[in-house]
C-alpha cells in the first residue's frame, strides 16, 4: 500500500500520545491539580512547552503540545475521554469556516492534526460569528465549506434554521451533555460560563447572593464593574431578559446602575480591575478572571458562580457538519476530534474553557461542569439581542 | 457642436437629437466608446443592488413599516453627527492644505504624509485608543485627573465627531491639497498686482476654483460618517448603521431587515449625493497650469510656529493612538499571553500594499473615463453615471460583502454550475472589485475636479493645432489632472490599506493581510498583540504614499 510509511509514523506517534498523560504528570509538581490548583502553587519550575521541545523527553513531546504551558495548565492529572488514537483517520480535505477562533487558538489546533495527519489538510476560514453564518446562509447550498465551527452557539443556530447542517450520528454527539448539543445539527466543543469574578482580600465568596437578581440589593453592587458594550455581557442580559422578562431585567438593570457600578470597555479590563481591587467583583466570562491569574499567579482574585439562572449561562462554542457538503464522513470525522481528550484538554488549558467532555476537567479549581447549575435556556436563542439593546439604551446603560 | 442643426427637421431625428443630448454626445471630448464605458461601470458598480432589493422585498411590508418607523431617532443622530463632522473636516482640511501647498512652512513634506496619515487608521483602532485614554478610567483621563483637568465624556456625539473628524478631514485635505496644486498661481499674482491682500485673494480667486475638490472631499466625508460602523459603536452613539449591525448579529430575518435598512441608507445617500451636486459645480472656469506647489505666501516670522497646527493636529490623530497602542504592546508584552495562531508575518503587510495597490490601479482605471465624461459633458446621463458611483461607497461593507457572496456563490452556481462559482467566489479579483464598488468615488470625485479646473480653451488650442483628441488627452489633459488623478489613488490606497468588513468575508483563503490579522487577535481578546500590526500598518501606509504625495513639488 501506498500510504504504508504514513501509518507506521501515526502509529508511533498515537503510541506515544498514549502514554503521555502519565508523562505529564510525572514531568509536573506532582498532580493534585483538583484541590491543589490554587495559582501560586505551580511556580513555573516545569520546563515543558508547548513546542514540544522542552525538557520532558521524546514520549511526552506530543501530549505536552496539546496541553498548555501556562501555571494553570501544570499539575494535572490523566485526562479521560476518548483519544485520538480511537478515532478514525483523518484523510482528505476539507474546507472549515470559523466563526471567531479565540485569537488563532482554533486554527493552531487544525494544524496539529494535520502534523498527525499527513493524509488530511484543512482551510480555515475566519471571520466574526455572524460574518460567518451569514456568509454560510448566503451561499446557500453553494457553500464551499464543509465544517462550520463557531465560538458562539446563536451562529450555529442559525445556519441550522436554513437547515444547512446534517444530522450529526450519536456517536459523534454521545459524549457531550445534552444541553450542550440541543439536537443532532450541532454538537457544543467548548464552554464558558457567566461569572462573578471577586477580589478576595475585599469579599469572600459568601458575599456573594446565589442569585443573580439580588445582586443590585445586595450592597456589593456600587462596587463591581461591567462591560456592557461587550458582546458577552448582553448574551447575558438576553439570556435574562428570555428567562425572566422584560420589566424584571429594566428593573436589575437600573438597580445596578443606580447602586453606582462602574463601566469598563471589555470583560478582561473588568477582571483586570477586580485583580488591582480597583472593584470588588464585577460580571465576566470566566477565562478571563484566569488569564489574569495566568499572568499574575498572586493576583487576589477568585470566581463565584450564581445557581440557575442567567448568571450562571454557559455558551458554548460548537461544530456543524454542512450539508451540502460532499464530505459527510470526513467532516464527521473532524469534529469527533474536537472531542478527543487532547482536543478538549487544549481548550481546558489554552483557552481555559470549559472542556464538554466529564472525562477533562477544567483547568485550576473551578467547578467541574456539572457542578455548575446552569438556567434551562435554549442557546440559539442568544442571538436575539435587538430587544436587549433597547432595553439597555433605555435604561441608559448603553 | 453644432452638426445637429438640420437632423431637426425628421421626428426620429428628434429622438435622435435628444439622445444625443441626453448623453452629451456633442459635448467636447465626449465620445460614444466613452460614453459606453462609463455607463458599463456606472452598472457594475450598481449590480450588487440587486441583491439588496431582492432581500429587502422578503421583508413583510407591515414588518417593513414599523422597521422604517422606529429609525427616527437614529436617522435624526445619523445627520447630526454627518453635519458636524463634515464641517469641522472642511475647516480642518482645507487650512492644512494651504499651509503644506503654498506657503513656506518648513518640511512641507513630511507634514503633508503625516497630515493625510491619519486615514489609514481603521476606526475601530482610533475609537478604542481614544476611549481607552479619555473613556472612564483611562489612561490620559486618569493622569490629568490630579492636575485639575477634567475630559468631558467621550461617548456620545461630542466624541463620536471628533474622532471621526480626527481619522477622515484627510478627505478634504487630500482634494483640496490636488486643486490647490493645480492652480494657476499668476492668477493669484494678478489679484496682487491689483493690491488685494491674500485673504480676499483667496476668497475671490482661489476659493471659487477649488471648490468643487473641497465638496467632493466633503461628500466622501459626509459618506463616511453615515456609512462607518465602528466609530458610533465603540463611542456609543446610536447611528443608523448600528441598527443594521444589530440586525446582521441577531439572524433569522435580520439579514432581510439589515438590506431594507441598508436601502434606506443609501436612499439618503443619493439625496446627499443630488444635493452635493447643486453647490459643487459653481464655477469650473479653468485654471491651466502645470501642477506646481511653488511658495505664494512667504509665512515670514511665523514659519516655524506655523508648524504648530500640523504638530498639534497629528499629535491627537498619529501621536495619541499610536502612543496608545504601544503602551498596550508593552503591557501584553508584560502579560505574556499565551496567545495562539499564525505569529505576525511581514508577508501580510506585503499583502495589504499588493491588494491596496492593485485596488488603486484598477479604481483608477475605471475612475478616469466617468470622470472625464462628467467633467466634460454637463449632459444628464453623464450627471447620473457619476453620481451612481457613490452609491457603493455607502453601501456598508458587510452588506455589499454578501451581496458579492451572494453573485459569486449561489447565483454564479445556479447559472453556469459550481466550477464558476469556484473560480470567481473567493478569488483576487472578486476581492478587488468590492474594493472598487467602495472607493472608485473617492478617485472619480478628486480626478472629476480636476478635469472641471482644465481650461477648455487650452484644449482648442490644442485641437487647432491639429492634435487628435486621443493625444491631446494624453499630452494636455492628463498632464494637468494628474494631481487629481494621484490624490484620488492615494485615497483609494489608503482606504483599501484599512478596509476590514468587505476584506473578511471575500479574501481567498489563506490570504491574511494586516487589518485581518488586527481584526484575529483584538477578537480573540489579546488587544495587545493588536498593537504591532497596526503599527506597521501606520507606517507601512506612510512609506507607500510617499510617492503619490511628492508628484508635482517645486522642480
Amino acid at each position: 500500500m501506498t500510504d504504508e510509511p504514513t501509518s507506521k509514523r501515526r502509529r508511533r506517534l498515537l503510541a506515544s500520545l498514549a502514554s503521555a498523560g502519565l508523562v505529564g504528570v510525572a514531568g509536573c509538581n506532582g498532580g493534585g491539580a483538583e484541590t491543589e490548583g490554587t495559582p501560586a502553587d505551580g511556580n513555573g519550575t516545569a520546563t515543558d512547552t508547548p513546542s514540544g521541545s522542552g525538557g520532558d523527553g521524546s514520549l511526552g513531546a506530543e501530549f505536552s503540545e496539546f496541553r498548555g504551558s501556562g501555571v494553570l495548565a501544570q499539575g494535572r492529572d490523566e485526562v479521560g475521554g476518548t483519544r485520538i488514537e480511537e478515532l478514525p483517520n483523518l484523510e482528505g480535505e476539507l474546507t472549515i469556516y470559523l466563526g471567531g477562533g479565540e485569537g488563532g487558538l482554533y486554527r493552531d489546533l487544525i494544524n496539529k492534526l494535520e502534523e498527525i495527519y499527513p493524509d488530511f489538510s484543512a482551510t480555515p476560514r475566519v471571520s466574526g460569528t455572524a460574518d460567518a453564518a451569514n456568509t454560510i446562509i448566503t451561499e446557500g447550498s453553494a457553500t464551499p465549506a464543509d465544517v462550520f465551527w463557531s465560538v458562539d452557539a446563536g451562529s450555529l443556530a442559525a445556519v441550522a434554521a436554513e437547515e444547512l447542517t446534517s444530522e450529526l450520528p450519536s456517536e459523534v454527539t454521545d459524549p457531550v451533555p445534552e444541553e450542550f448539543h440541543p439536537n443532532g445539527a450541532w454538537v457544543g466543543t467548548a464552554g464558558r460560563a457567566r461569572a462573578i469574578p471577586y477580589n478576595t482580600e475585599a469579599l469572600d465568596e459568601s458575599d456573594i447572593p446565589d442569585d443573580v437578581m439580588d445582586l443590585p440589593d445586595s450592597g456589593i453592587a456600587g462596587n463591581m464593574g461591567w462591560g456592557p458594550t461587550y458582546g458577552a455581557f448582553q448574551a447575558f442580559i438576553t439570556a435574562m431578559r428570555i428567562t425572566e422578562g422584560k420589566e424584571a431585567t429594566r428593573q436589575w438593570l437600573q438597580g445596578m446602575v443606580d447602586a453606582g457600578i462602574t463601566e469598563y470597555a471589555n470583560e478582561f479590563f473588568v477582571s483586570n480591575a477586580v485583580a488591582d481591587g480597583e472593584i470588588q467583583a464585577g460580571f465576566a466570562n470566566h477565562y478571563y478572571a484566569l488569564r489574569v491569574q495566568a499572568a499574575r499567579p498572586s493576583a487576589p482574585i477568585d470566581l463565584a458562580f450564581t445557581s440557575g439562572d442567567a448568571g450562571a449561562l454557559i455558551n458554548v462554542a460548537g461544530a456543524a457538519v454542512l450539508e451540502p457538503s460532499p464530505q459527510q464522513e470526513l467532516a464527521r470525522t473532524f469534529v469527533r476530534h474536537l472531542l478527543s481528550a487532547e482536543a478538549q484538554e487544549y481548550f481546558a488549558t489554552r483557552a481555559y474553557a470549559y472542556p464538554m467532555i466529564p472525562g477533562v476537567p477544567p483547568v485550576g479549581d473551578l467547578p467541574r461542569i456539572d457542578e455548575l447549575n446552569p438556567p434551562e435556556f435554549d442557546l440559539a436563542r442568544l442571538s436575539e439581542i435587538g430587544p436587549t439593546v433597547e432595553l439597555m439604551r433605555e435604561v441608559g446603560v448603553l | 457642436m453644432g452638426a445637429a442643426g438640420d437632423t431637426t427637421r425628421e421626428p426620429e431625428g428628434r429622438l435622435r437629437l435628444f439622445a444625443r443630448r441626453f448623453l452629451g454626445l456633442d459635448d467636447d471630448g465626449v465620445s460614444t466608446p466613452l460614453v459606453l464605458l462609463s455607463g458599463a461601470i456606472a452598472a457594475a458598480v450598481l449590480s450588487p443592488l440587486l441583491w439588496l432589493l431582492l432581500r429587502a422585498g422578503e421583508v413583510p411590508l407591515a414588518e417593513a413599516r414599523s422597521l422604517i418607523g422606529s429609525s427616527g431617532d437614529v436617522f435624526a443622530n445619523s445627520l447630526a453627527l454627518v453635519a458636524i463632522v463634515t464641517t469641522a473636516s472642511v475647516l480642518l482640511g482645507v487650512p492644512l492644505a494651504v499651509l503644506t501647498v503654498q506657503t513656506d512652512l518648513p518640511f512641507r513634506r513630511f507634514w503633508t504624509v503625516v497630515i493625510a496619515l491619519p486615514l489609514v487608521i481603521p476606526s475601530y483602532v482610533g475609537a478604542f485608543a481614544y476611549v481607552s485614554a479619555f473613556g472612564p478610567d483611562g489612561e490620559l483621563a486618569d493622569a490629568l485627573a490630579p492636575l485639575g483637568v477634567q475630559i468631558p465624556e467621550v461617548y456620545g456625539l461630542g466624541g463620536t465627531a471628533l474622532v471621526l473628524t480626527l481619522f477622515v478631514y484627510p478627505y478634504v485635505f487630500l482634494t483640496a491639497r490636488a486643486a490647490l496644486l493645480s492652480f494657476d498661481e499668476t492668477q493669484l499674482e494678478a489679484a496682487r498686482t491689483l493690491n488685494v491682500d491674500y485673504f480676499a485673494a483667496f476668497r475671490r480667486v482661489i476659493l471659487p476654483q477649488i471648490l468643487p475638490a473641497v465638496t467632493a472631499g466633503a461628500l466622501l466625508v459626509a459618506l463616511y460618517a453615515l456609512s462607518d460602523f465602528g466609530t458610533p459603536t465603540i463611542m456609543q452613539y446610536d447611528v443608523f448603521t448600528r441598527m443594521i449591525y444589530v440586525e446582521l448579529n441577531s439572524f433569522g430575518d435580520g439579514r432581510n431587515n439589515a438590506t431594507l435598512l441598508s436601502l434606506q441608507l443609501l436612499t439618503v445617500t443619493a439625496v446627499v449625493v443630488a444635493l452635493e451636486s447643486r453647490i459643487g459645480d459653481g464655477e469650473d472656469s479653468g485654471y491651466g497650469a502645470a501642477s506646481s506647489s511653488s511658495v505664494l505666501i512667504s509665512l515670514g516670522r511665523f514659519r516655524w510656529p506655523a508648524m504648530l497646527l500640523p504638530a498639534l493636529v497629528s499629535t491627537f490623530t498619529l501621536a495619541l493612538p499610536v502612543g496608545i497602542l504601544t503602551m498596550w504592546f508593552v503591557r501584553a508584552e508584560a502579560l505574556a499571553y499565551e496567545v495562539g495562531g499564525r505569529a505576525f508575518e511581514a508577508g501580510f503587510a506585503l499583502n495589504s500594499v499588493y491588494v491596496a495597490a492593485l485596488a488603486a490601479a484598477v479604481t483608477l482605471a475605471l475612475a478616469i473615463p466617468v470622470a472625464y465624461y462628467s467633467g466634460r459633458s454637463r449632459s444628464t446621463f453623464a450627471w447620473l453615471t457619476e453620481r451612481a458611483t457613490y452609491l457603493g461607497y455607502a453601501m456598508p461593507g458587510v452588506v455589499l460583502a454578501l451581496a458579492l457572496v451572494f453573485f459569486s456563490s449561489n447565483q454564479l452556481a445556479e447559472w453556469f454550475g459550481p466550477t464558476a462559482a469556484r473560480a470567481v467566489y473567493q478569488s483576487l479579483p472578486l476581492l478587488v472589485f468590492a474594493y472598487v464598488v467602495r472607493f472608485l468615488p473617492q478617485a472619480v470625485g478628486a480626478t472629476r475636479s480636476s478635469v472641471l479646473g482644465v481650461d477648455p480653451s487650452l484644449l482648442g488650442a490644442a485641437r487647432v493645432l491639429g492634435e487628435p483628441p486621443r493625444r491631446v488627452f494624453r499630452r494636455v489633459t492628463l498632464p494637468l489632472i494628474a494631481p487629481g488623478v494621484l490624490a484620488g489613488a492615494a485615497l483609494v490606497f489608503l482606504t483599501t490599506m484599512k478596509e476590514l468588513d468587505t476584506t473578511l468575508i471575500l479574501h481567498p483563503t489563506g490570504f491574511t493581510t494586516l487589518v485581518t490579522y488586527i481584526w484575529r487577535v483584538q477578537e480573540g481578546g489579546y488587544y495587545g498583540r493588536a498593537a504591532l500590526p497596526a503599527l506597521v500598518l501606520v507606517v507601512v501606509s506612510g512609506l507607500s504614499m510617499i510617492p503619490l504625495l511628492v508628484q508635482g513639488r517645486d522642480q
